[in-house]
């Protein structure tokens, strides 16, 4: 139920999206690592201390714990890697439906013997495989980079625990990108949806960060589901997990549904 | 056989737009021009037939097959030629084409390349920097390139010059004679005479006439424009002859006439003819002419 051709046209068009972002989180996770010093753990926590609190606490950077995996999902897993593959995602779920249509290249693609179902798949199957990669490759570079600065020093199975925590969101958030591709004829719609939605939740995150106060809007942002600290922490995360997955069936499921039954004025 | 069948097709948009209960059909080896004006429902009727869209109530078939639940099966046998250019972000001419012909299966790359020939179309450079003449002829070739038994083209012949349009008629006379079926649209009469067998006329959604090309050009109002080598001349032959004269000016003489013209080259044989002009008359006049000024004008 994959059109190969199409695949390929779609890895062709994002690469270089792809790239530049893995290349700036490639940037980052190495400096992150590195900056992890046990001895200056303290030192750094009292320039923190200077710093206003609800900006350090917007940006994630909270509770620091002395182990390196706190470090990471602090530094790393709090912010960074909820900002940087949304960049890609945002841009690669648009192009994969909305902007078809929007430009008439739709039109193409249905004049061929592939199924809406087919094409959807394909293009589905591009943002879900190469968001895998990209967190894929962050969790690689990243068990391999703490075991080489600090031999020994990384607690992997919370490491991987994490990763798997935010490809889960990623799976999610996609989810919502794809739908909205699928929903709208216009790219305009479909942005505002598929990154309007994600660029909220993160900024409702930010907010509820800050303190008690704003606390409560904790309720109203996906990425509540996915919390670093309390995996570290090995608490409940499981029912977290799942409701992401389940949350990405169904998303992925109403977007091809809605592809399926619509009709395209292209 | 009919290869395309419409019955009772309705897509309402609201405000009398869309088109309402078309019934049409389109039989094996037969070219039907599809007339109307921008906005007459030329394209809605397409999409149909692509199965882009969902029809109100009505259905359509090609080749037995339904358009919209069975469009997969059906676009093994067709060839479409979409109303506006669309093509893919940074691909070139030669891209797309290897690209669509992958979409397609298809391996056979021979009428590809007779095609490119044929339209002098230029494959290398970067689609978004071709001329839209360019971009038509890619998407004329990425239609006929696997041979397909059937073939439905929304304006062909659009930002295509007069040579490549006479190319292009020529090259649907010669799918016509190996029996291929095609439904072409078009605002112009002019555009599909040469090709067309039967013609179907679409105004505000509703399919007012379909007539035999034949019929067609017998019913068909002219208008002439005669320069004579003097005012008077021109004077007399506007007052002696019976034709319906539309205007005199100094030496011109502009008449219309419908059906043939041997009236008229009899009753010049007495003058000085130094020209003789026809006014390419718009799909406009020809509605008037065959169905009347009636009070829902053409707009558009």
């Amino acid at each position: 139920m994959i059109s190969k051709p199409l695949f390929k046209a779609a890895i062709k068009q994002n690469y270089v999206v792809f790239l530049i972002i893995l290349s700036v989180l490639m940037v980052y996770l190495p400096i992150i690592i590195t900056m992890y010093d046990p001895s200056t753990q303290e030192s750094l926590n009292e320039i923190l201390e200077v710093m206003p609190q609800a900006l350090i606490a917007a940006m994630g950077f909270r509770e620091i714990g002395g182990s390196l995996i706190d470090f990471i999902g602090s530094y790393f897993y709090g912010f960074l890697i909820l900002l940087l593959p949304m960049i890609y995602t945002i841009i690669v779920c648009n192009r994969s439906i909305a902007s078809h249509v929007d430009k008439g290249s739709m039109a193409y693609l249905l004049s061929t013997p592939n199924t809406r179902g087919k094409i959807a798949g394909t293009q589905a199957l591009f943002i879900i495989v190469s968001t895998t990669i990209m967190i894929g490759i962050v969790t690689l570079v990243g068990l391999v980079l703490s075991n080489t600065a600090f031999p020994g020093k990384l607690d992997v199975k919370a490491f991987l625990l994490i990763n798997l925590g935010s490809l889960l969101l990623y799976y999610a958030v996609t989810g919502i990108g794809f739908f909205a591709s699928c929903l709208f004829n216009d790219t305009k719609y479909s942005l505002m949806v598929g990154a309007g939605l994600p660029v909220a939740f993160l900024v409702i995150q930010m907010i509820s960060d800050v303190g008690e106060k704003t606390r409560f809007l904790k309720n109203f942002t996906l990425f509540t589901l996915f919390d670093p600290d309390k995996i570290i922490a090995g608490e409940d995360f499981i029912l977290q997990f799942l409701a992401l997955t389940f949350i990405s069936i169904v998303m992925y499921g109403l977007g091809f549904y809605t592809f399926n039954k619509r009709n395209l004025p292209i | 056989m009919s290869i395309i069948e419409i019955i009772g097709l309705t897509k309402d948009y609201g405000d009398h737009k869309g088109i309402f209960d078309l019934t049409f059909t389109v039989e094996e080896g037969e070219v039907f021009g599809y007339l109307g004006p921008n906005g007459a429902g030329k394209t809605t009727t397409i999409r149909h037939l692509m199965g882009f869209l969902n029809p109100d109530k009505g259905s359509s078939k090609i080749l037995g097959l339904d358009c919209r639940s069975e469009r997969a099966e059906i676009m093994k046998h067709l060839g479409y030629l979409p109303g506006e250019i669309a093509f893919f972000d940074g691909m070139s001419g030669m891209e797309f084409l290897n690209f669509m012909a992958e979409m397609r299966g298809l391996t056979d790359v021979s009428l590809r390349d007779k095609l490119v020939d044929l339209f002098e179309l230029d494959t290398k450079g970067k689609i978004r920097k071709m001329s839209k003449g360019m971009k038509q002829k890619l998407g004329i070739v990425c239609a006929f390139m696997h041979d397909p038994r059937v073939l439905i083209l929304d304006e062909p012949t659009s930002g295509l010059d007069p040579l490549m349009q006479k190319t292009f008629a020529n090259l649907i006379l010669e799918e016509k004679s190996k029996g291929k079926t095609i439904l072409m649209s078009s605002h112009s009469f002019e555009e599909v005479e040469r090709t067309c067998d039967r013609v179907g006329i679409i105004r505000q959604g509703e399919l007012v006439a379909i007539e035999d090309m034949h019929d067609l050009k017998q019913k068909r109002r002219r208008i002439y424009l005669l320069d004579f080598d003097n005012p008077d001349s021109a004077a007399k032959f506007a007052d002696s002859s019976g034709f319906d004269i539309i205007e005199v000016n100094e030496n011109t003489v502009k008449l219309s006439i419908l059906g043939n013209v041997t009236e008229l080259i009899k009753a010049l044989h007495e003058f000085t003819v130094l020209d003789l002009n026809t006014e390419t008359s718009s799909l406009e006049d020809i509605f008037m002419h065959y169905y009347g000024d009636d009070s829902q004008s053409i707009t558009n």
